[in-house]
């Protein structure tokens, strides 16, 4: 049978609600406006009792359903008797009526007037500030006493690091950087065989990945790839406790997380960089063997003549000075985390899209500190 | 005598919420001083304060007289205080045994060796020889937990902070750790302070207890836990006690 509720009028001012039937969260509860319009409507009544008549079966929805009637009778001050119900229906309705103790209205946000609201943006943003310049500060004291030989850097972590960004990053640096070298040499090609000068796509493929495009592929990539992977292990550390462990066991969270990261980094993005450059270069040499009748020989040959040693160091710097900015935002991001596991997901995301911003204006300065220095 | 640690008129608070207000009391050498209440009452907050991890808004601590609010001295950390996690906090890339090693290595000229047979001392002190190869990922709940004691007291600090040593713990292994608590104090004559809700630890190891009140916001009580449970006259401390079986009228 179909879940019931009836609201009946008998003598003297006493309403009486009688539930029957079987009530199911599977099944739709019966409407509460019906005994609510009910319950209001009249000015007269002084209580109201609630039975059970044949109840079949129940669950929570009757429980949720009597205590929205409990509401409306407190609203309207109205004595309820739920003594003619099973007992433990009157037990778990008990439980569910019990007001949470005082803790829980100093808490409600306070209306703020806008300059409430306005300092506590201001405040928040001088927090945020404070922990940039902090850690810059620790890291850079970090390095300081690492240089003079006495920063607890544990080799093993190190090495771990360095091998989850280099040979594990190989392949898809490999991947990325043929495709951006055949999609360059693709694209040229046609144009420059207008003018009957193909042969220079391999200075355009050599000296564009040489200079620009192996730095900036790899970074995006080893943000994606590191720069987020950091900020999750740290930001998962911060949500298990294990910073403020290390903090509490008197071992430096510079010295233990972030120095190994960004040694790691700094130290073989160039390699990545010069990796992903002469991939690239492979890349255009497909693309323009295929495209033109260009061989081999003369490719390499033309290419080997566009590049200088000036556009090789340009790529190795940038690279290094691209993997520090990836492992720096990544640590910063993971130890700023908050305590829970949404607070990593952000941490994570915010790393990988300050890294990529970043880097694009490291870039754009380069390339303009570069041009006037003629490098 | 100065107090191991002390306390005076410490607020404890998140941005304008305030936890806890006004919570003062010492802690002696060689005591095991229990922080109770109920839950969400602030206690593992008021441990980070002690700990030097959350910055002091108003109120001091001393640690030997010393005001450590504005700067906590070089030894602070490692030497002198070990701490136990609500959760453990083992570093999860490193082994059990190297968890508990690298504060020996870090702060003792001991070769690897006779380091390696201390964290294997360490960990059997708490019922895990024989995991020392193990990941904090490959053990329970629990066995985290000792392993993190484990590494608190790898170098015999002098002062203990447990935050809920025995929740999570089977009752046996609980009470394995009550008694190392009691050894702790007896031999080492560490001081240790404890935030707990179990009853049956409170009376075995507690030599004396602050009652955080989450009505009122402040300490309503402090003294040895039999003493409060014979002569305390609040209602919520006596009902914290007996668990809510004897009330105060
Ligand atoms: N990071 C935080 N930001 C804001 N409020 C917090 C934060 N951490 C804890 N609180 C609040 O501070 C109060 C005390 O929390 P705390 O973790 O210290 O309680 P506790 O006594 O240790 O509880 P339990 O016994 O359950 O561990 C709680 O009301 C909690 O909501
Ligand atoms: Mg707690």
């Amino acid at each position: 049978m179909a879940a019931v509720a009836e609201l009946k009028f008998t003598s003297g001012n006493v309403a009486q609600v009688t539930i029957s039937g079987s009530w199911s969260l599977r099944e739709k509860s019966p409407h509460l406006k019906r005994c609510e319009d009910g319950i209001r409507s009249k000015a007269s009544i002084g209580g109201i009792a609630i039975r059970a008549d044949n109840l079949e079966a129940w669950d929570s929805s009757l429980i949720n359903f009597l205590v929205k009637i409990l509401k409306i009778c407190e609203s309207k001050k109205l004595k309820v008797d739920v003594g003619g119900m099973p007992n433990g229906i009157q037990k778990l309705l008990n439980l569910a009526m019990i007001q949470t103790d005082g803790e829980l209205e100093s808490r409600e946000e306070k209306t703020k007037t806008p300059l409430m609201f306005l300092q506590t943006c201001l405040s928040i943003a001088f927090l945020r500030w404070k922990n940039l310049v902090q850690f810059f500060g620790e890291t850079c004291i970090g390095f300081a006493t690492f240089f003079r030989g006495k920063a607890h850097v544990r080799a093993r972590e190190f090495l771990v690091i360095v091998q989850e960004v280099s040979v594990k990053a190989l392949p898809i640096v490999a991947l990325i950087s043929f495709l951006v070298g055949l999609i360059i040499a693709f694209i040229s090609v046609l144009q420059l065989a207008q003018f009957g000068a193909a042969i220079y796509v391999a200075d355009l493929v050599g000296i564009a990945m040489m200079r620009e495009m192996g730095c900036i592929m790899t970074g995006v990539i080893m943000s994606g790839r590191t720069g987020a992977a950091f900020a999750a292990t740290i930001g998962t550390m911060v949500v298990n406790d294990e910073v403020d462990a290390l903090k509490t066991t008197g071992i430096s969270n510079t010295d233990f997380l972030v120095l190994p990261r960004i040694f790691a980094l700094t130290l073989t993005m160039p390699f990545l960089c010069m990796f992903s450059s002469f991939i690239g270069i492979l890349g255009g040499m497909c693309a323009s063997i295929f495209k033109t009748d260009l061989t081999i020989i003369q490719y390499c040959t033309q290419t080997v003549n566009a590049i200088y040693i000036n556009d090789f160091f340009v790529g190795i710097v940038k690279g290094g000075f691209f993997g520090l900015l990836i492992a720096t935002i990544g640590c910063l991001k993971g130890l700023e985390c908050g305590h829970s596991a949404e607070d990593v997901g952000l941490a994570t995301t915010s790393a990988v899209v300050t890294s990529i911003t970043a880097i694009i204006t490291a870039d754009a300065m380069f390339a303009m500190l570069f041009s006037s220095l003629g490098v | 005598m100065t107090a191991k640690i002390s306390v005076k008129n410490l607020n404890v608070s998140y941005g304008d919420y305030v936890v806890m207000s006004g919570i003062s009391f010492d802690v002696q050498q060689g005591e095991v001083f229990l922080v109770i209440g109920r839950s969400g009452c602030g206690k593992s907050s008021l441990l980070k304060y002690l700990m030097g991890l959350r910055s002091v808004d108003s109120g001091t601590i001393f640690y030997d007289g010393k005001d450590i609010t504005s700067e906590v001295a070089h030894d602070f950390y490692g030497k002198k205080i070990g701490v136990l996690y609500q959760s453990g906090a083992l570093w999860s890339s490193m082994t059990l045994a190297e968890n508990v090693a690298l504060p020996l290595e870090m702060y003792t000229p001991l070769d690897k060796d006779e380091i390696n047979e201390i964290a294997t001392l360490k960990l059997s002190l708490v019922g895990l020889k024989g995991f020392e190869n193990f990941y904090p990922s490959q053990i329970s709940g629990g066995m985290k937990k000792r392993a993190g004691l484990a590494r608190a007291i790898a170098l015999d600090p002098e002062i203990l902070f447990f935050d809920e040593p025995s929740a999570g713990l089977d009752p046996l292994s609980a009470k394995r750790l009550d008694d190392l608590i009691i050894e702790l104090r007896e031999s080492f004559g560490m001081t240790i302070v404890v935030v707990t809700h179990e009853l049956a630890s409170i009376f075995a190891i507690g030599t004396r207890a602050i009652y955080l009140d989450i009505d009122t916001k402040t300490a309503t009580a402090l003294g040895s836990p039999r003493e409060l449970l014979e002569t305390s006259r609040d209602k919520n401390v006596m009902a914290f006690l007996t668990r809510g079986t004897k009330e105060i009228e």
